[in-house]
């Protein structure tokens, strides 16, 4: 008798609590439906969209276009001594800033500088890893790859001359990070 | 010889290997097709445990493994649900696998990959993983053991598998709460149903065999059984095939994509994860699986794993291209010395052992 109503008893608890939980599931599906309805009424929600991505690196690639016009100017010139003076004035007040040092490793290497040109570019890297990443617009490995495809060979010359030369070491550790960050991978 | 050659831990290890290059050669991050810790710092990104948008995607692979492995147990009736063995040791031992992880750069199985694809950088990690299990292995059989493993509830073992639906509703649906990086690594990815469809054959597979990479080294060592050990090197030679066959190969140990030059820490950090994953039972990869399966222990450390993501990141305890960083070097010793600790613990008397 005792287990007779011990049975009705869990009967009765399974059925309230079945009927409750498809009430819940019945309720939360209906308001998990409705929300998507009204997200896609409303394409504005979530991650931004590529577009909305692109419009944002184009934004801030004309903001350092002003910033740097005068640099940008006496580099058509071809007066690379004033764009690196003009550059590094600008970096005083924005060291952290990796659109001047891309353009600082880019006028260095003009002026056939290649270990500070490097450096330069290595620090913009860290800095803004976008410079090597093929889904962005700011993408400069190509222009990378052929600095250092032409300075690895001087560099390593130059190492065999002056092994003890830690400024030459540096520039190839500094070649070796840029390549394998250009390299890709889940960094 | 034939039967031999249809070892379902071979052909596990073989469809593993050619799996990573396929999803990388598909989207995925180059030498990254599976990567445990990077898809769970990806994981901990998308779901906002760090703010590196970069590394935030709710990688398909691991819901994956985890359905495919939970289907496979089910329909072969080998979802037994255990647990209640040391949890915390395992959480703590879990977010301390993947801090070994961050700091090589890749789990084991990413390990395999770079190894295949030619990248030098990673034969340091494959010594220091084979000495991490070694020495668990010697640990093992000098009675180090943890707590028991016992049965539990039926409800238990569907928490998991639940949480990886549920995180296959978020990849579809998108919540404003779930992040996807739309640049760098984030970016990369093989498309959505393929990764689903590989992982999922790979769940399945991984264990009806019990594949795992450390497992393969510790049966070798300990009792000189090598049918994990064959999965391990089909893993290899399958990955190798491949990445010959698609141009993936690139010999060399300067310039490889998501690497470094700290032979000493990268040696050490995968020492951290072999040891660590021999006192537990299995390499990242291997305790998602299992925690498909009805495993709750490695459910626990799964989640150990998914905060030891989110930190590693957030805290920076991982290595870049230049290296490792200072708190990630100390990190790894840290870890080591949890798993020192831990075992003199939990060594039974010889008499026990006996």
């Amino acid at each position: 008798m005792a287990n007779h109503m011990e049975n009705e008893g869990v009967d009765w608890f399974f059925r309230v609590n079945t009927a409750v939980l498809i009430v819940l599931v019945a309720v939360t599906a209906g308001m998990i439906v409705q929300h998507e309805l009204e997200l896609k009424a409303d394409s504005s929600h979530g991650s931004p969209g590529i577009n909305t991505l692109q419009k944002r690196y184009e934004e801030q690639l004309a903001k350092k276009a002003w910033l740097y016009k005068d640099v940008l100017y006496l580099e058509k010139k071809g007066d690379f001594d004033q764009a690196v003076s003009k550059v590094l004035k600008i970096l005083k007040d924005h060291p952290d800033d990796a659109y001047g040092l891309v353009l600082l490793g880019r006028l260095y290497s003009q002026q056939g500088q290649i270990v500070k040109s490097v450096r330069s570019y290595r620090r913009a890297v860290e800095l803004d890893p976008d410079y090597v990443d093929k889904t962005t617009p700011l993408y400069i490995g190509d222009e990378i790859m052929k600095l250092i495809s032409s300075a690895r060979g001087k560099l390593n010359r130059e190492k065999k001359l002056k092994p003890e030369d830690k400024q030459i070491q540096t520039a190839i550790n500094d070649i070796y990070y840029l390549q394998r960050r250009i390299a890709g991978g889940c960094e | 010889m034939f039967k031999s050659f249809f070892d379902v831990s071979i052909i596990t290890g073989a469809v593993l290997g050619a799996g990573c290059v396929v999803l990388s050669y598909l989207g995925n991050p180059v030498n990254s097709g599976i990567c445990l810790s990077c898809f769970l710092e990806n994981l901990a990104g998308a779901m906002q445990l760090h703010s590196h948008v970069r590394m935030s995607y709710l990688r398909p692979e691991l819901i994956g493994f985890v359905l495919g492995s939970f289907a496979m147990a089910t329909a072969t009736r080998r979802f037994q649900v255990t647990g209640g063995s040391s949890p915390i040791i395992r959480f703590f031992l879990g977010f301390f696998m993947i801090v070994g992880c961050a700091v090589f750069i890749g789990c084991p199985i990413k390990m395999i990959h770079r190894l295949a694809a030619g990248d030098l950088t990673a034969c340091a990690a494959l010594l220091g993983l084979m000495l991490g299990v070694w020495l668990g292995a010697r640990y093992i059989k000098a009675g180090v053991a943890l707590d028991r493993v016992r049965k539990l509830p039926k409800i238990n073992g569907y928490i998991f598998p639940l949480f990886a639906l549920n995180l296959l509703l978020f990849l579809f649906m998108k919540p404003a709460f779930i992040v996807f990086g739309q640049t760098g690594p984030a970016a990369l990815h093989a498309p959505v149903p393929i990764s689903l469809a590989v992982s999922f054959v790979i769940g399945c597979l991984a264990q009806r065999s019990g594949l795992c990479i450390t497992g393969g080294f510790r049966n070798l060592f300990l009792v000189r059984e090598g049918t994990l050990f064959k999965g391990v090197l089909a893993a290899f030679l399958g990955a190798l095939v491949l990445s010959l066959v698609l141009g993936q190969f690139h010999l060399g140990l300067n310039g490889q994509p998501a690497s470094h030059t700290s032979h000493l820490w990268t040696f050490l950090a995968m020492m951290l994860v072999g040891l660590a994953s021999v006192i537990i039972d299995g390499c990242p990869f291997r305790q998602v699986i299992k925690a498909g399966q009805g495993d709750v222990d490695s459910a626990v450390t799964c989640f150990g794993m998914l905060t030891g993501a989110a930190l590693v990141i957030g805290w920076s305890i991982r290595s870049t291209s230049a290296g490792p960083t200072f708190y990630g070097k100390i990190a790894v010793l840290a870890g080591l010395m949890a798993c020192v600790v831990l075992v003199m613990y939990y060594r039974r008397s010889p008499a026990a052992v006996r």
